[in-house]
C-alpha cells in the first residue's frame, strides 16, 4: 500500500463540437483567466482550442486549490496526456506543404504539431518550471499522466503536479482512424480535464476534495483484470471493498464485466458522460467520481478505461476523509 | 533506493550502423565521422536546405516497404538491446516487463502518405495508417517481446528518449517493474523538414556544435534502447553490467514554445536535480554528453547551463556533442546520447565533438573538438533539451 494521493483542485473546458473556440471573444471566461497573469504587456494569443481548453481547465483547477498565480518555481509541475488531439494541427499544416511546397509550411503552424506544446503552454502561461512530461496512450493518455504525476508525489519529487488529458477531436485523421482501430465511447468531443494533485501530507487547502488511492495499469491478454488487481494492491484494498465502477472509455465493454468477476469484484458499472473525451476521458471520470465523494458517495469508486493500443489503466478514488 | 537500476543492453539503429551494429557505431563517432549527407528518403531539391543524417533506406526495405521506418528502426533497435543484454522471451514475468518509448513524431511518415493518399483522391486511402499513432511503436515493441507491464510513450520534444529512459528507470527503482526496456525512435520525414526549413533553423552543409561559425542543426534519425534492470534480477542471471542509471530529472524552462531559456534555467535545474537525485557532487562527473544541436542559441544556452550546474567543475571536465555525426534524431537523440555514455564509461574514451572548427568566446567550455580522448569516465551526465522549454539530464554510472 502507498500513500494517497489529494485531489485539490479539477478543471474541465470542454467544446460541443469540433471546431468551436472554447471563448475568445472578450469577457469570455478564458480572456477573463488569461488578463489575471502578467505577460509583459503584450496580449496572449491562443491559436487552437485544444489550447484553449488545456489551459482554462488548467487554470481552474490551479484556482480551485488557492494557487496563487502564476505559480513560479519548480514545486509545480505538469504531466499531460494528448494524442488525437493534434492530428488535426498536423493534418493541416502538412496540406499546406502539399498544396505550396516549402511556401506552405507554416512557422506559426509548425511547433503546434509536437505533443508537447500544450503542456508547454500551460507551463510558459502559469509560470510552471517543474517536471513537464507529455504522455501519448490514446484514450488512455490522461489516465497515464496521472499515474506519473501520483509517482512524482510519493516519491517526494513534485509537492504538486497538474496531471490530466486534452483532446480536441478533428476529422483529418479521425475519419480513418476509426475505421483501424479506436475505443468506442460515442460521437466524439473535445475537451481538457486537469485535476491538481498533491501530496496527502500537505492537504488541507481545501476542504470536501477526494484522494486517489491506487493506479494501475496492465497491458495485452489480460490488461483489464491486471489494470484492476495492481491498483487494489497499490490502494491494500480488496475487491470487495470497491463500491461502484465507473468507465472511462472501453474498446470492447463486454469485456469489462467478466475482467472484474476474474479479479473478484462485483460492484456496480456506470459509463462516465465524459467517457468520448478520448485523452481527457479518464481524469474527467476520476473528476466525477471525485466530486460524488466529496459529495459524500459511498467509495471507494473504481475508474476503469482501455484503449486499443495502449492497454488498460485502474485508479481508485474516494472521499478524502475517510481511511 | 533499494536497488540499483543496471544498464545490461544497448541497440542502436543510426545512419553511422543502419545494419545495428553497436561497435560500428561506436567507433565511427570516436573517428569523427559524420552521416550528414544530401537527402535521398524524399525530394528535397525545392526546399532551401538539402542535408540531413539518414539511415540507408536500402538496408530498411528489407524489413518491408509497407512498415513504417519507425518501426522498422524501432523494432530492430530494440531487438538488438534485447540480445545484448541476454534476454529471453520467457525468461522473465512479463507483467513485469515493460516498454517505454520516446518520440516526437511517430508515425508520420505513414500519415503523410495517408493525407498525400486522401489529396489525390486514392480509394485505399487508409492503408498502412494504423502505423500512424504514436504510441503504436510501444505497443508493437510489447507484443513483439510478451510484455505486459508498463507499456508507455513519452513525448517530449528533443527531450523524448531522456525522459523515456528516465521514466523506465524511476519505474524500475520504485518496484513498479523489473525490467524496462527504454529508449527512442524518429524517421526523417517531409513534414518535418519542412517544418524547420521554416522556421530557418537548419544547416544548408555541416553540423558545427559549439563552433562559432555554425548554421543550424540537421535532422537525424534512427532508434536506440537500453534495457533497464533491478540490479538483483541482473546478477540473478549472470547478465553483464554495462552501468546504471543513477539519477534523472526533468524541468521545464516555461518561457517560451521554440526557444530555449537565453541562461539556460531549465536546463541547469534538471542537470541539478538529476545530480541531486543520484547523491553526486558536480566534482564527480568527468563526461557531459551535450545535447549540442549545433544552433546558435542552444549552444549558448547550454554552455551557461552547464555553468550553472557544474559550478567551477564546468571548466575541467569534458563535454561533446554527437549530433554534427548523427544530425539530431528528436526522440532517438536521448537515447542514443545515453548508449555514448556508457561506452565512453566502457572504454575511457569520450568522442569528440566533429566538424569543429572556429572557437566561440560564449562557448568557453571543453568541447573536445574534432578528436577523440582518452579519459577515464566514471560518472557521466547526459543532457537535452527541446521545444516547449522541455528539459532533460540523466545521471549514467559505471557498472562496478
Amino acid at each position: 500500500m502507498t500513500p494517497p494521493v489529494r485531489v485539490s483542485g479539477i478543471g474541465i473546458a470542454a467544446s460541443p463540437d469540433d471546431r468551436t473556440r472554447v471563448a475568445v471573444s472578450p469577457g469570455s471566461r478564458l480572456s477573463a483567466a488569461l488578463s489575471t497573469l502578467p505577460q509583459g504587456g503584450s496580449p496572449v494569443r491562443l491559436f487552437h482550442p485544444i489550447e484553449e481548453m488545456a489551459f482554462l481547465a488548467a487554470y481552474d483547477a490551479l484556482s480551485l486549490a488557492g494557487v496563487a498565480l502564476p505559480v513560479g518555481g519548480e514545486g509545480i509541475g505538469i504531466a499531460l496526456g494528448v494524442e488525437e488531439g493534434i492530428d488535426g494541427i498536423k493534418a493541416r499544416y502538412y496540406q499546406g506543404v502539399l498544396s505550396d511546397g516549402p511556401l506552405g509550411a507554416s512557422p506559426m503552424a509548425f511547433p503546434l504539431t509536437a505533443p508537447n506544446t500544450i503542456a508547454a503552454r500551460i507551463s510558459i502561461l502559469l509560470d510552471l518550471r517543474g517536471e513537464s512530461l507529455t504522455v501519448c496512450g490514446g484514450s488512455l493518455s490522461g489516465a497515464q499522466a496521472i499515474g506519473l504525476a501520483m509517482e512524482a508525489l510519493r516519491e517526494g519529487r513534485s509537492v504538486g503536479v497538474l496531471a490530466g488529458g486534452a483532446t480536441s477531436v478533428e476529422p483529418e485523421f479521425l475519419d480513418a482512424l476509426c475505421r483501424v482501430g479506436r475505443p468506442d465511447g460515442g460521437p466524439p468531443r473535445g475537451g481538457a480535464c486537469l485535476l491538481l494533485l498533491e501530496p496527502q501530507a500537505s492537504a488541507g487547502k481545501v476542504d470536501g476534495m477526494a484522494e486517489l488511492i491506487g493506479y494501475g495499469e496492465g497491458f495485452g491478454r489480460d490488461e483489464i483484470s491486471d489494470a484492476v488487481q495492481g491498483c487494489l494492491e497499490d490502494a491494500g484494498l480488496s475487491p470487495g471493498q470497491i463500491s461502484s465502477v465507473r468507465v472511462a472509455s472501453v474498446q470492447d465493454s463486454r469485456l469489462l464485466p467478466e475482467a472484474l468477476r476474474r479479479v473478484g469484484a462485483n460492484a456496480p458499472i456506470a459509463r462516465s458522460p465524459a467517457s468520448n473525451l478520448y485523452s481527457a476521458s479518464f481524469p474527467a471520470a476520476v473528476a466525477e467520481a471525485a466530486t460524488q465523494a466529496a459529495n459524500g458517495t459511498p467509495g471507494p469508486v473504481l475508474v476503469v478505461g482501455t484503449d486499443c493500443l495502449a492497454g488498460a489503466s485502474a485508479a481508485l478514488v474516494r472521499g478524502g476523509g475517510r481511511r | 533506493m533499494a536497488d540499483a537500476v543496471v544498464v545490461t543492453g544497448i541497440g542502436v539503429i543510426s545512419p553511422l550502423n543502419p545494419e545495428g551494429d553497436r561497435e560500428r557505431f561506436w567507433a565511427s563517432l570516436c573517428a569523427g565521422e559524420t552521416g550528414v549527407r544530401q537527402i535521398r528518403s524524399f525530394d528535397a531539391s525545392a526546399y532551401p536546405y538539402r542535408v540531413a543524417a539518414e539511415v540507408s533506406r536500402e538496408v530498411l526495405r528489407e524489413a518491408g516497404a509497407e512498415t513504417d521506418p519507425v518501426l522498422r528502426m524501432a523494432g530492430a533497435a530494440f531487438q538488438l538491446a534485447l540480445d545484448h543484454a541476454g534476454i529471453r522471451a520467457d525468461g522473465s514475468d512479463p507483467r513485469r516487463a515493460g516498454v517505454i518509448v520516446g518520440t516526437v513524431l511517430g508515425g508520420t511518415v505513414s500519415g503523410e502518405r495517408y493525407l498525400r493518399a486522401k489529396r489525390a483522391d486514392d480509394g485505399e486511402v487508409a492503408k498502412g495508417l494504423e502505423q500512424y499513432p504514436l504510441r503504436t511503436i510501444a505497443a508493437f515493441l510489447a507484443r513483439k517481446a510478451g510484455f505486459s507491464g508498463p507499456v508507455l510513450t513519452v513525448s517530449t520534444a528533443c527531450a523524448s528518449g531522456t525522459d523515456a529512459i528516465g521514466i523506465g528507470y524511476r519505474k524500475i527503482a520504485s518496484g513498479s517493474a523489473d525490467l524496462i526496456v527504454a529508449g527512442g525512435v524518429d524517421a526523417i520525414c517531409e513534414f518535418s523538414f519542412s517544418g524547420f526549413c521554416a522556421l530557418k533553423v537548419l544547416t544548408p552543409d555541416t553540423v558545427r556544435p559549439f563552433s562559432r561559425n555554425r548554421r543550424g542543426l540537421a535532422l537525424g534519425e534512427g532508434a536506440a534502447f537500453l534495457v533497464l534492470e533491478r540490479e538483483t534480477t541482473a546478477a540473478r542471471r549472470g547478465a553483464a553490467l554495462l552501468g546504471r542509471i543513477a539519477g534523472y530529472a526533468t524541468r521545464s524552462d516555461a518561457a517560451h514554445l521554440t526557444a530555449p531559456h537565453r541562461e539556460g534555467r531549465g536546463l541547469a535545474a534538471a542537470a541539478i536535480a538529476a545530480l541531486r537525485d543520484g547523491g553526486c557532487r558536480p566534482e564527480e562527473i568527468e563526461y557531459v554528453s551535450a545535447h549540442g544541436t549545433g544552433t546558435l542559441y542552444n549552444d549558448w544556452m547550454e554552455t551557461k547551463a552547464i555553468k550553472t550546474a557544474l559550478g567551477e567543475h564546468a571548466r575541467a571536465v569534458p563535454i561533446s556533442s554527437v549530433k554534427a555525426a548523427l544530425g539530431h534524431p528528436f526522440g532517438a537523440a536521448g537515447a542514443m546520447e545515453a548508449a555514448v555514455c556508457l561506452l565512453a564509461i566502457r572504454d575511457g574514451i569520450v568522442p569528440p565533438t566533429a566538424n569543429f572548427e572556429e572557437a566561440d568566446p560564449e562557448c568557453d567550455l571543453d568541447f573536445v573538438p574534432n578528436v577523440a580522448r582518452r579519459v577515464s569516465v566514471r560518472t557521466a551526465l547526459s543532457v537535452s533539451a527541446g521545444f516547449g522549454g522541455q528539459n532533460a539530464a540523466l545521471l549514467i554510472r559505471g557498472g562496478a
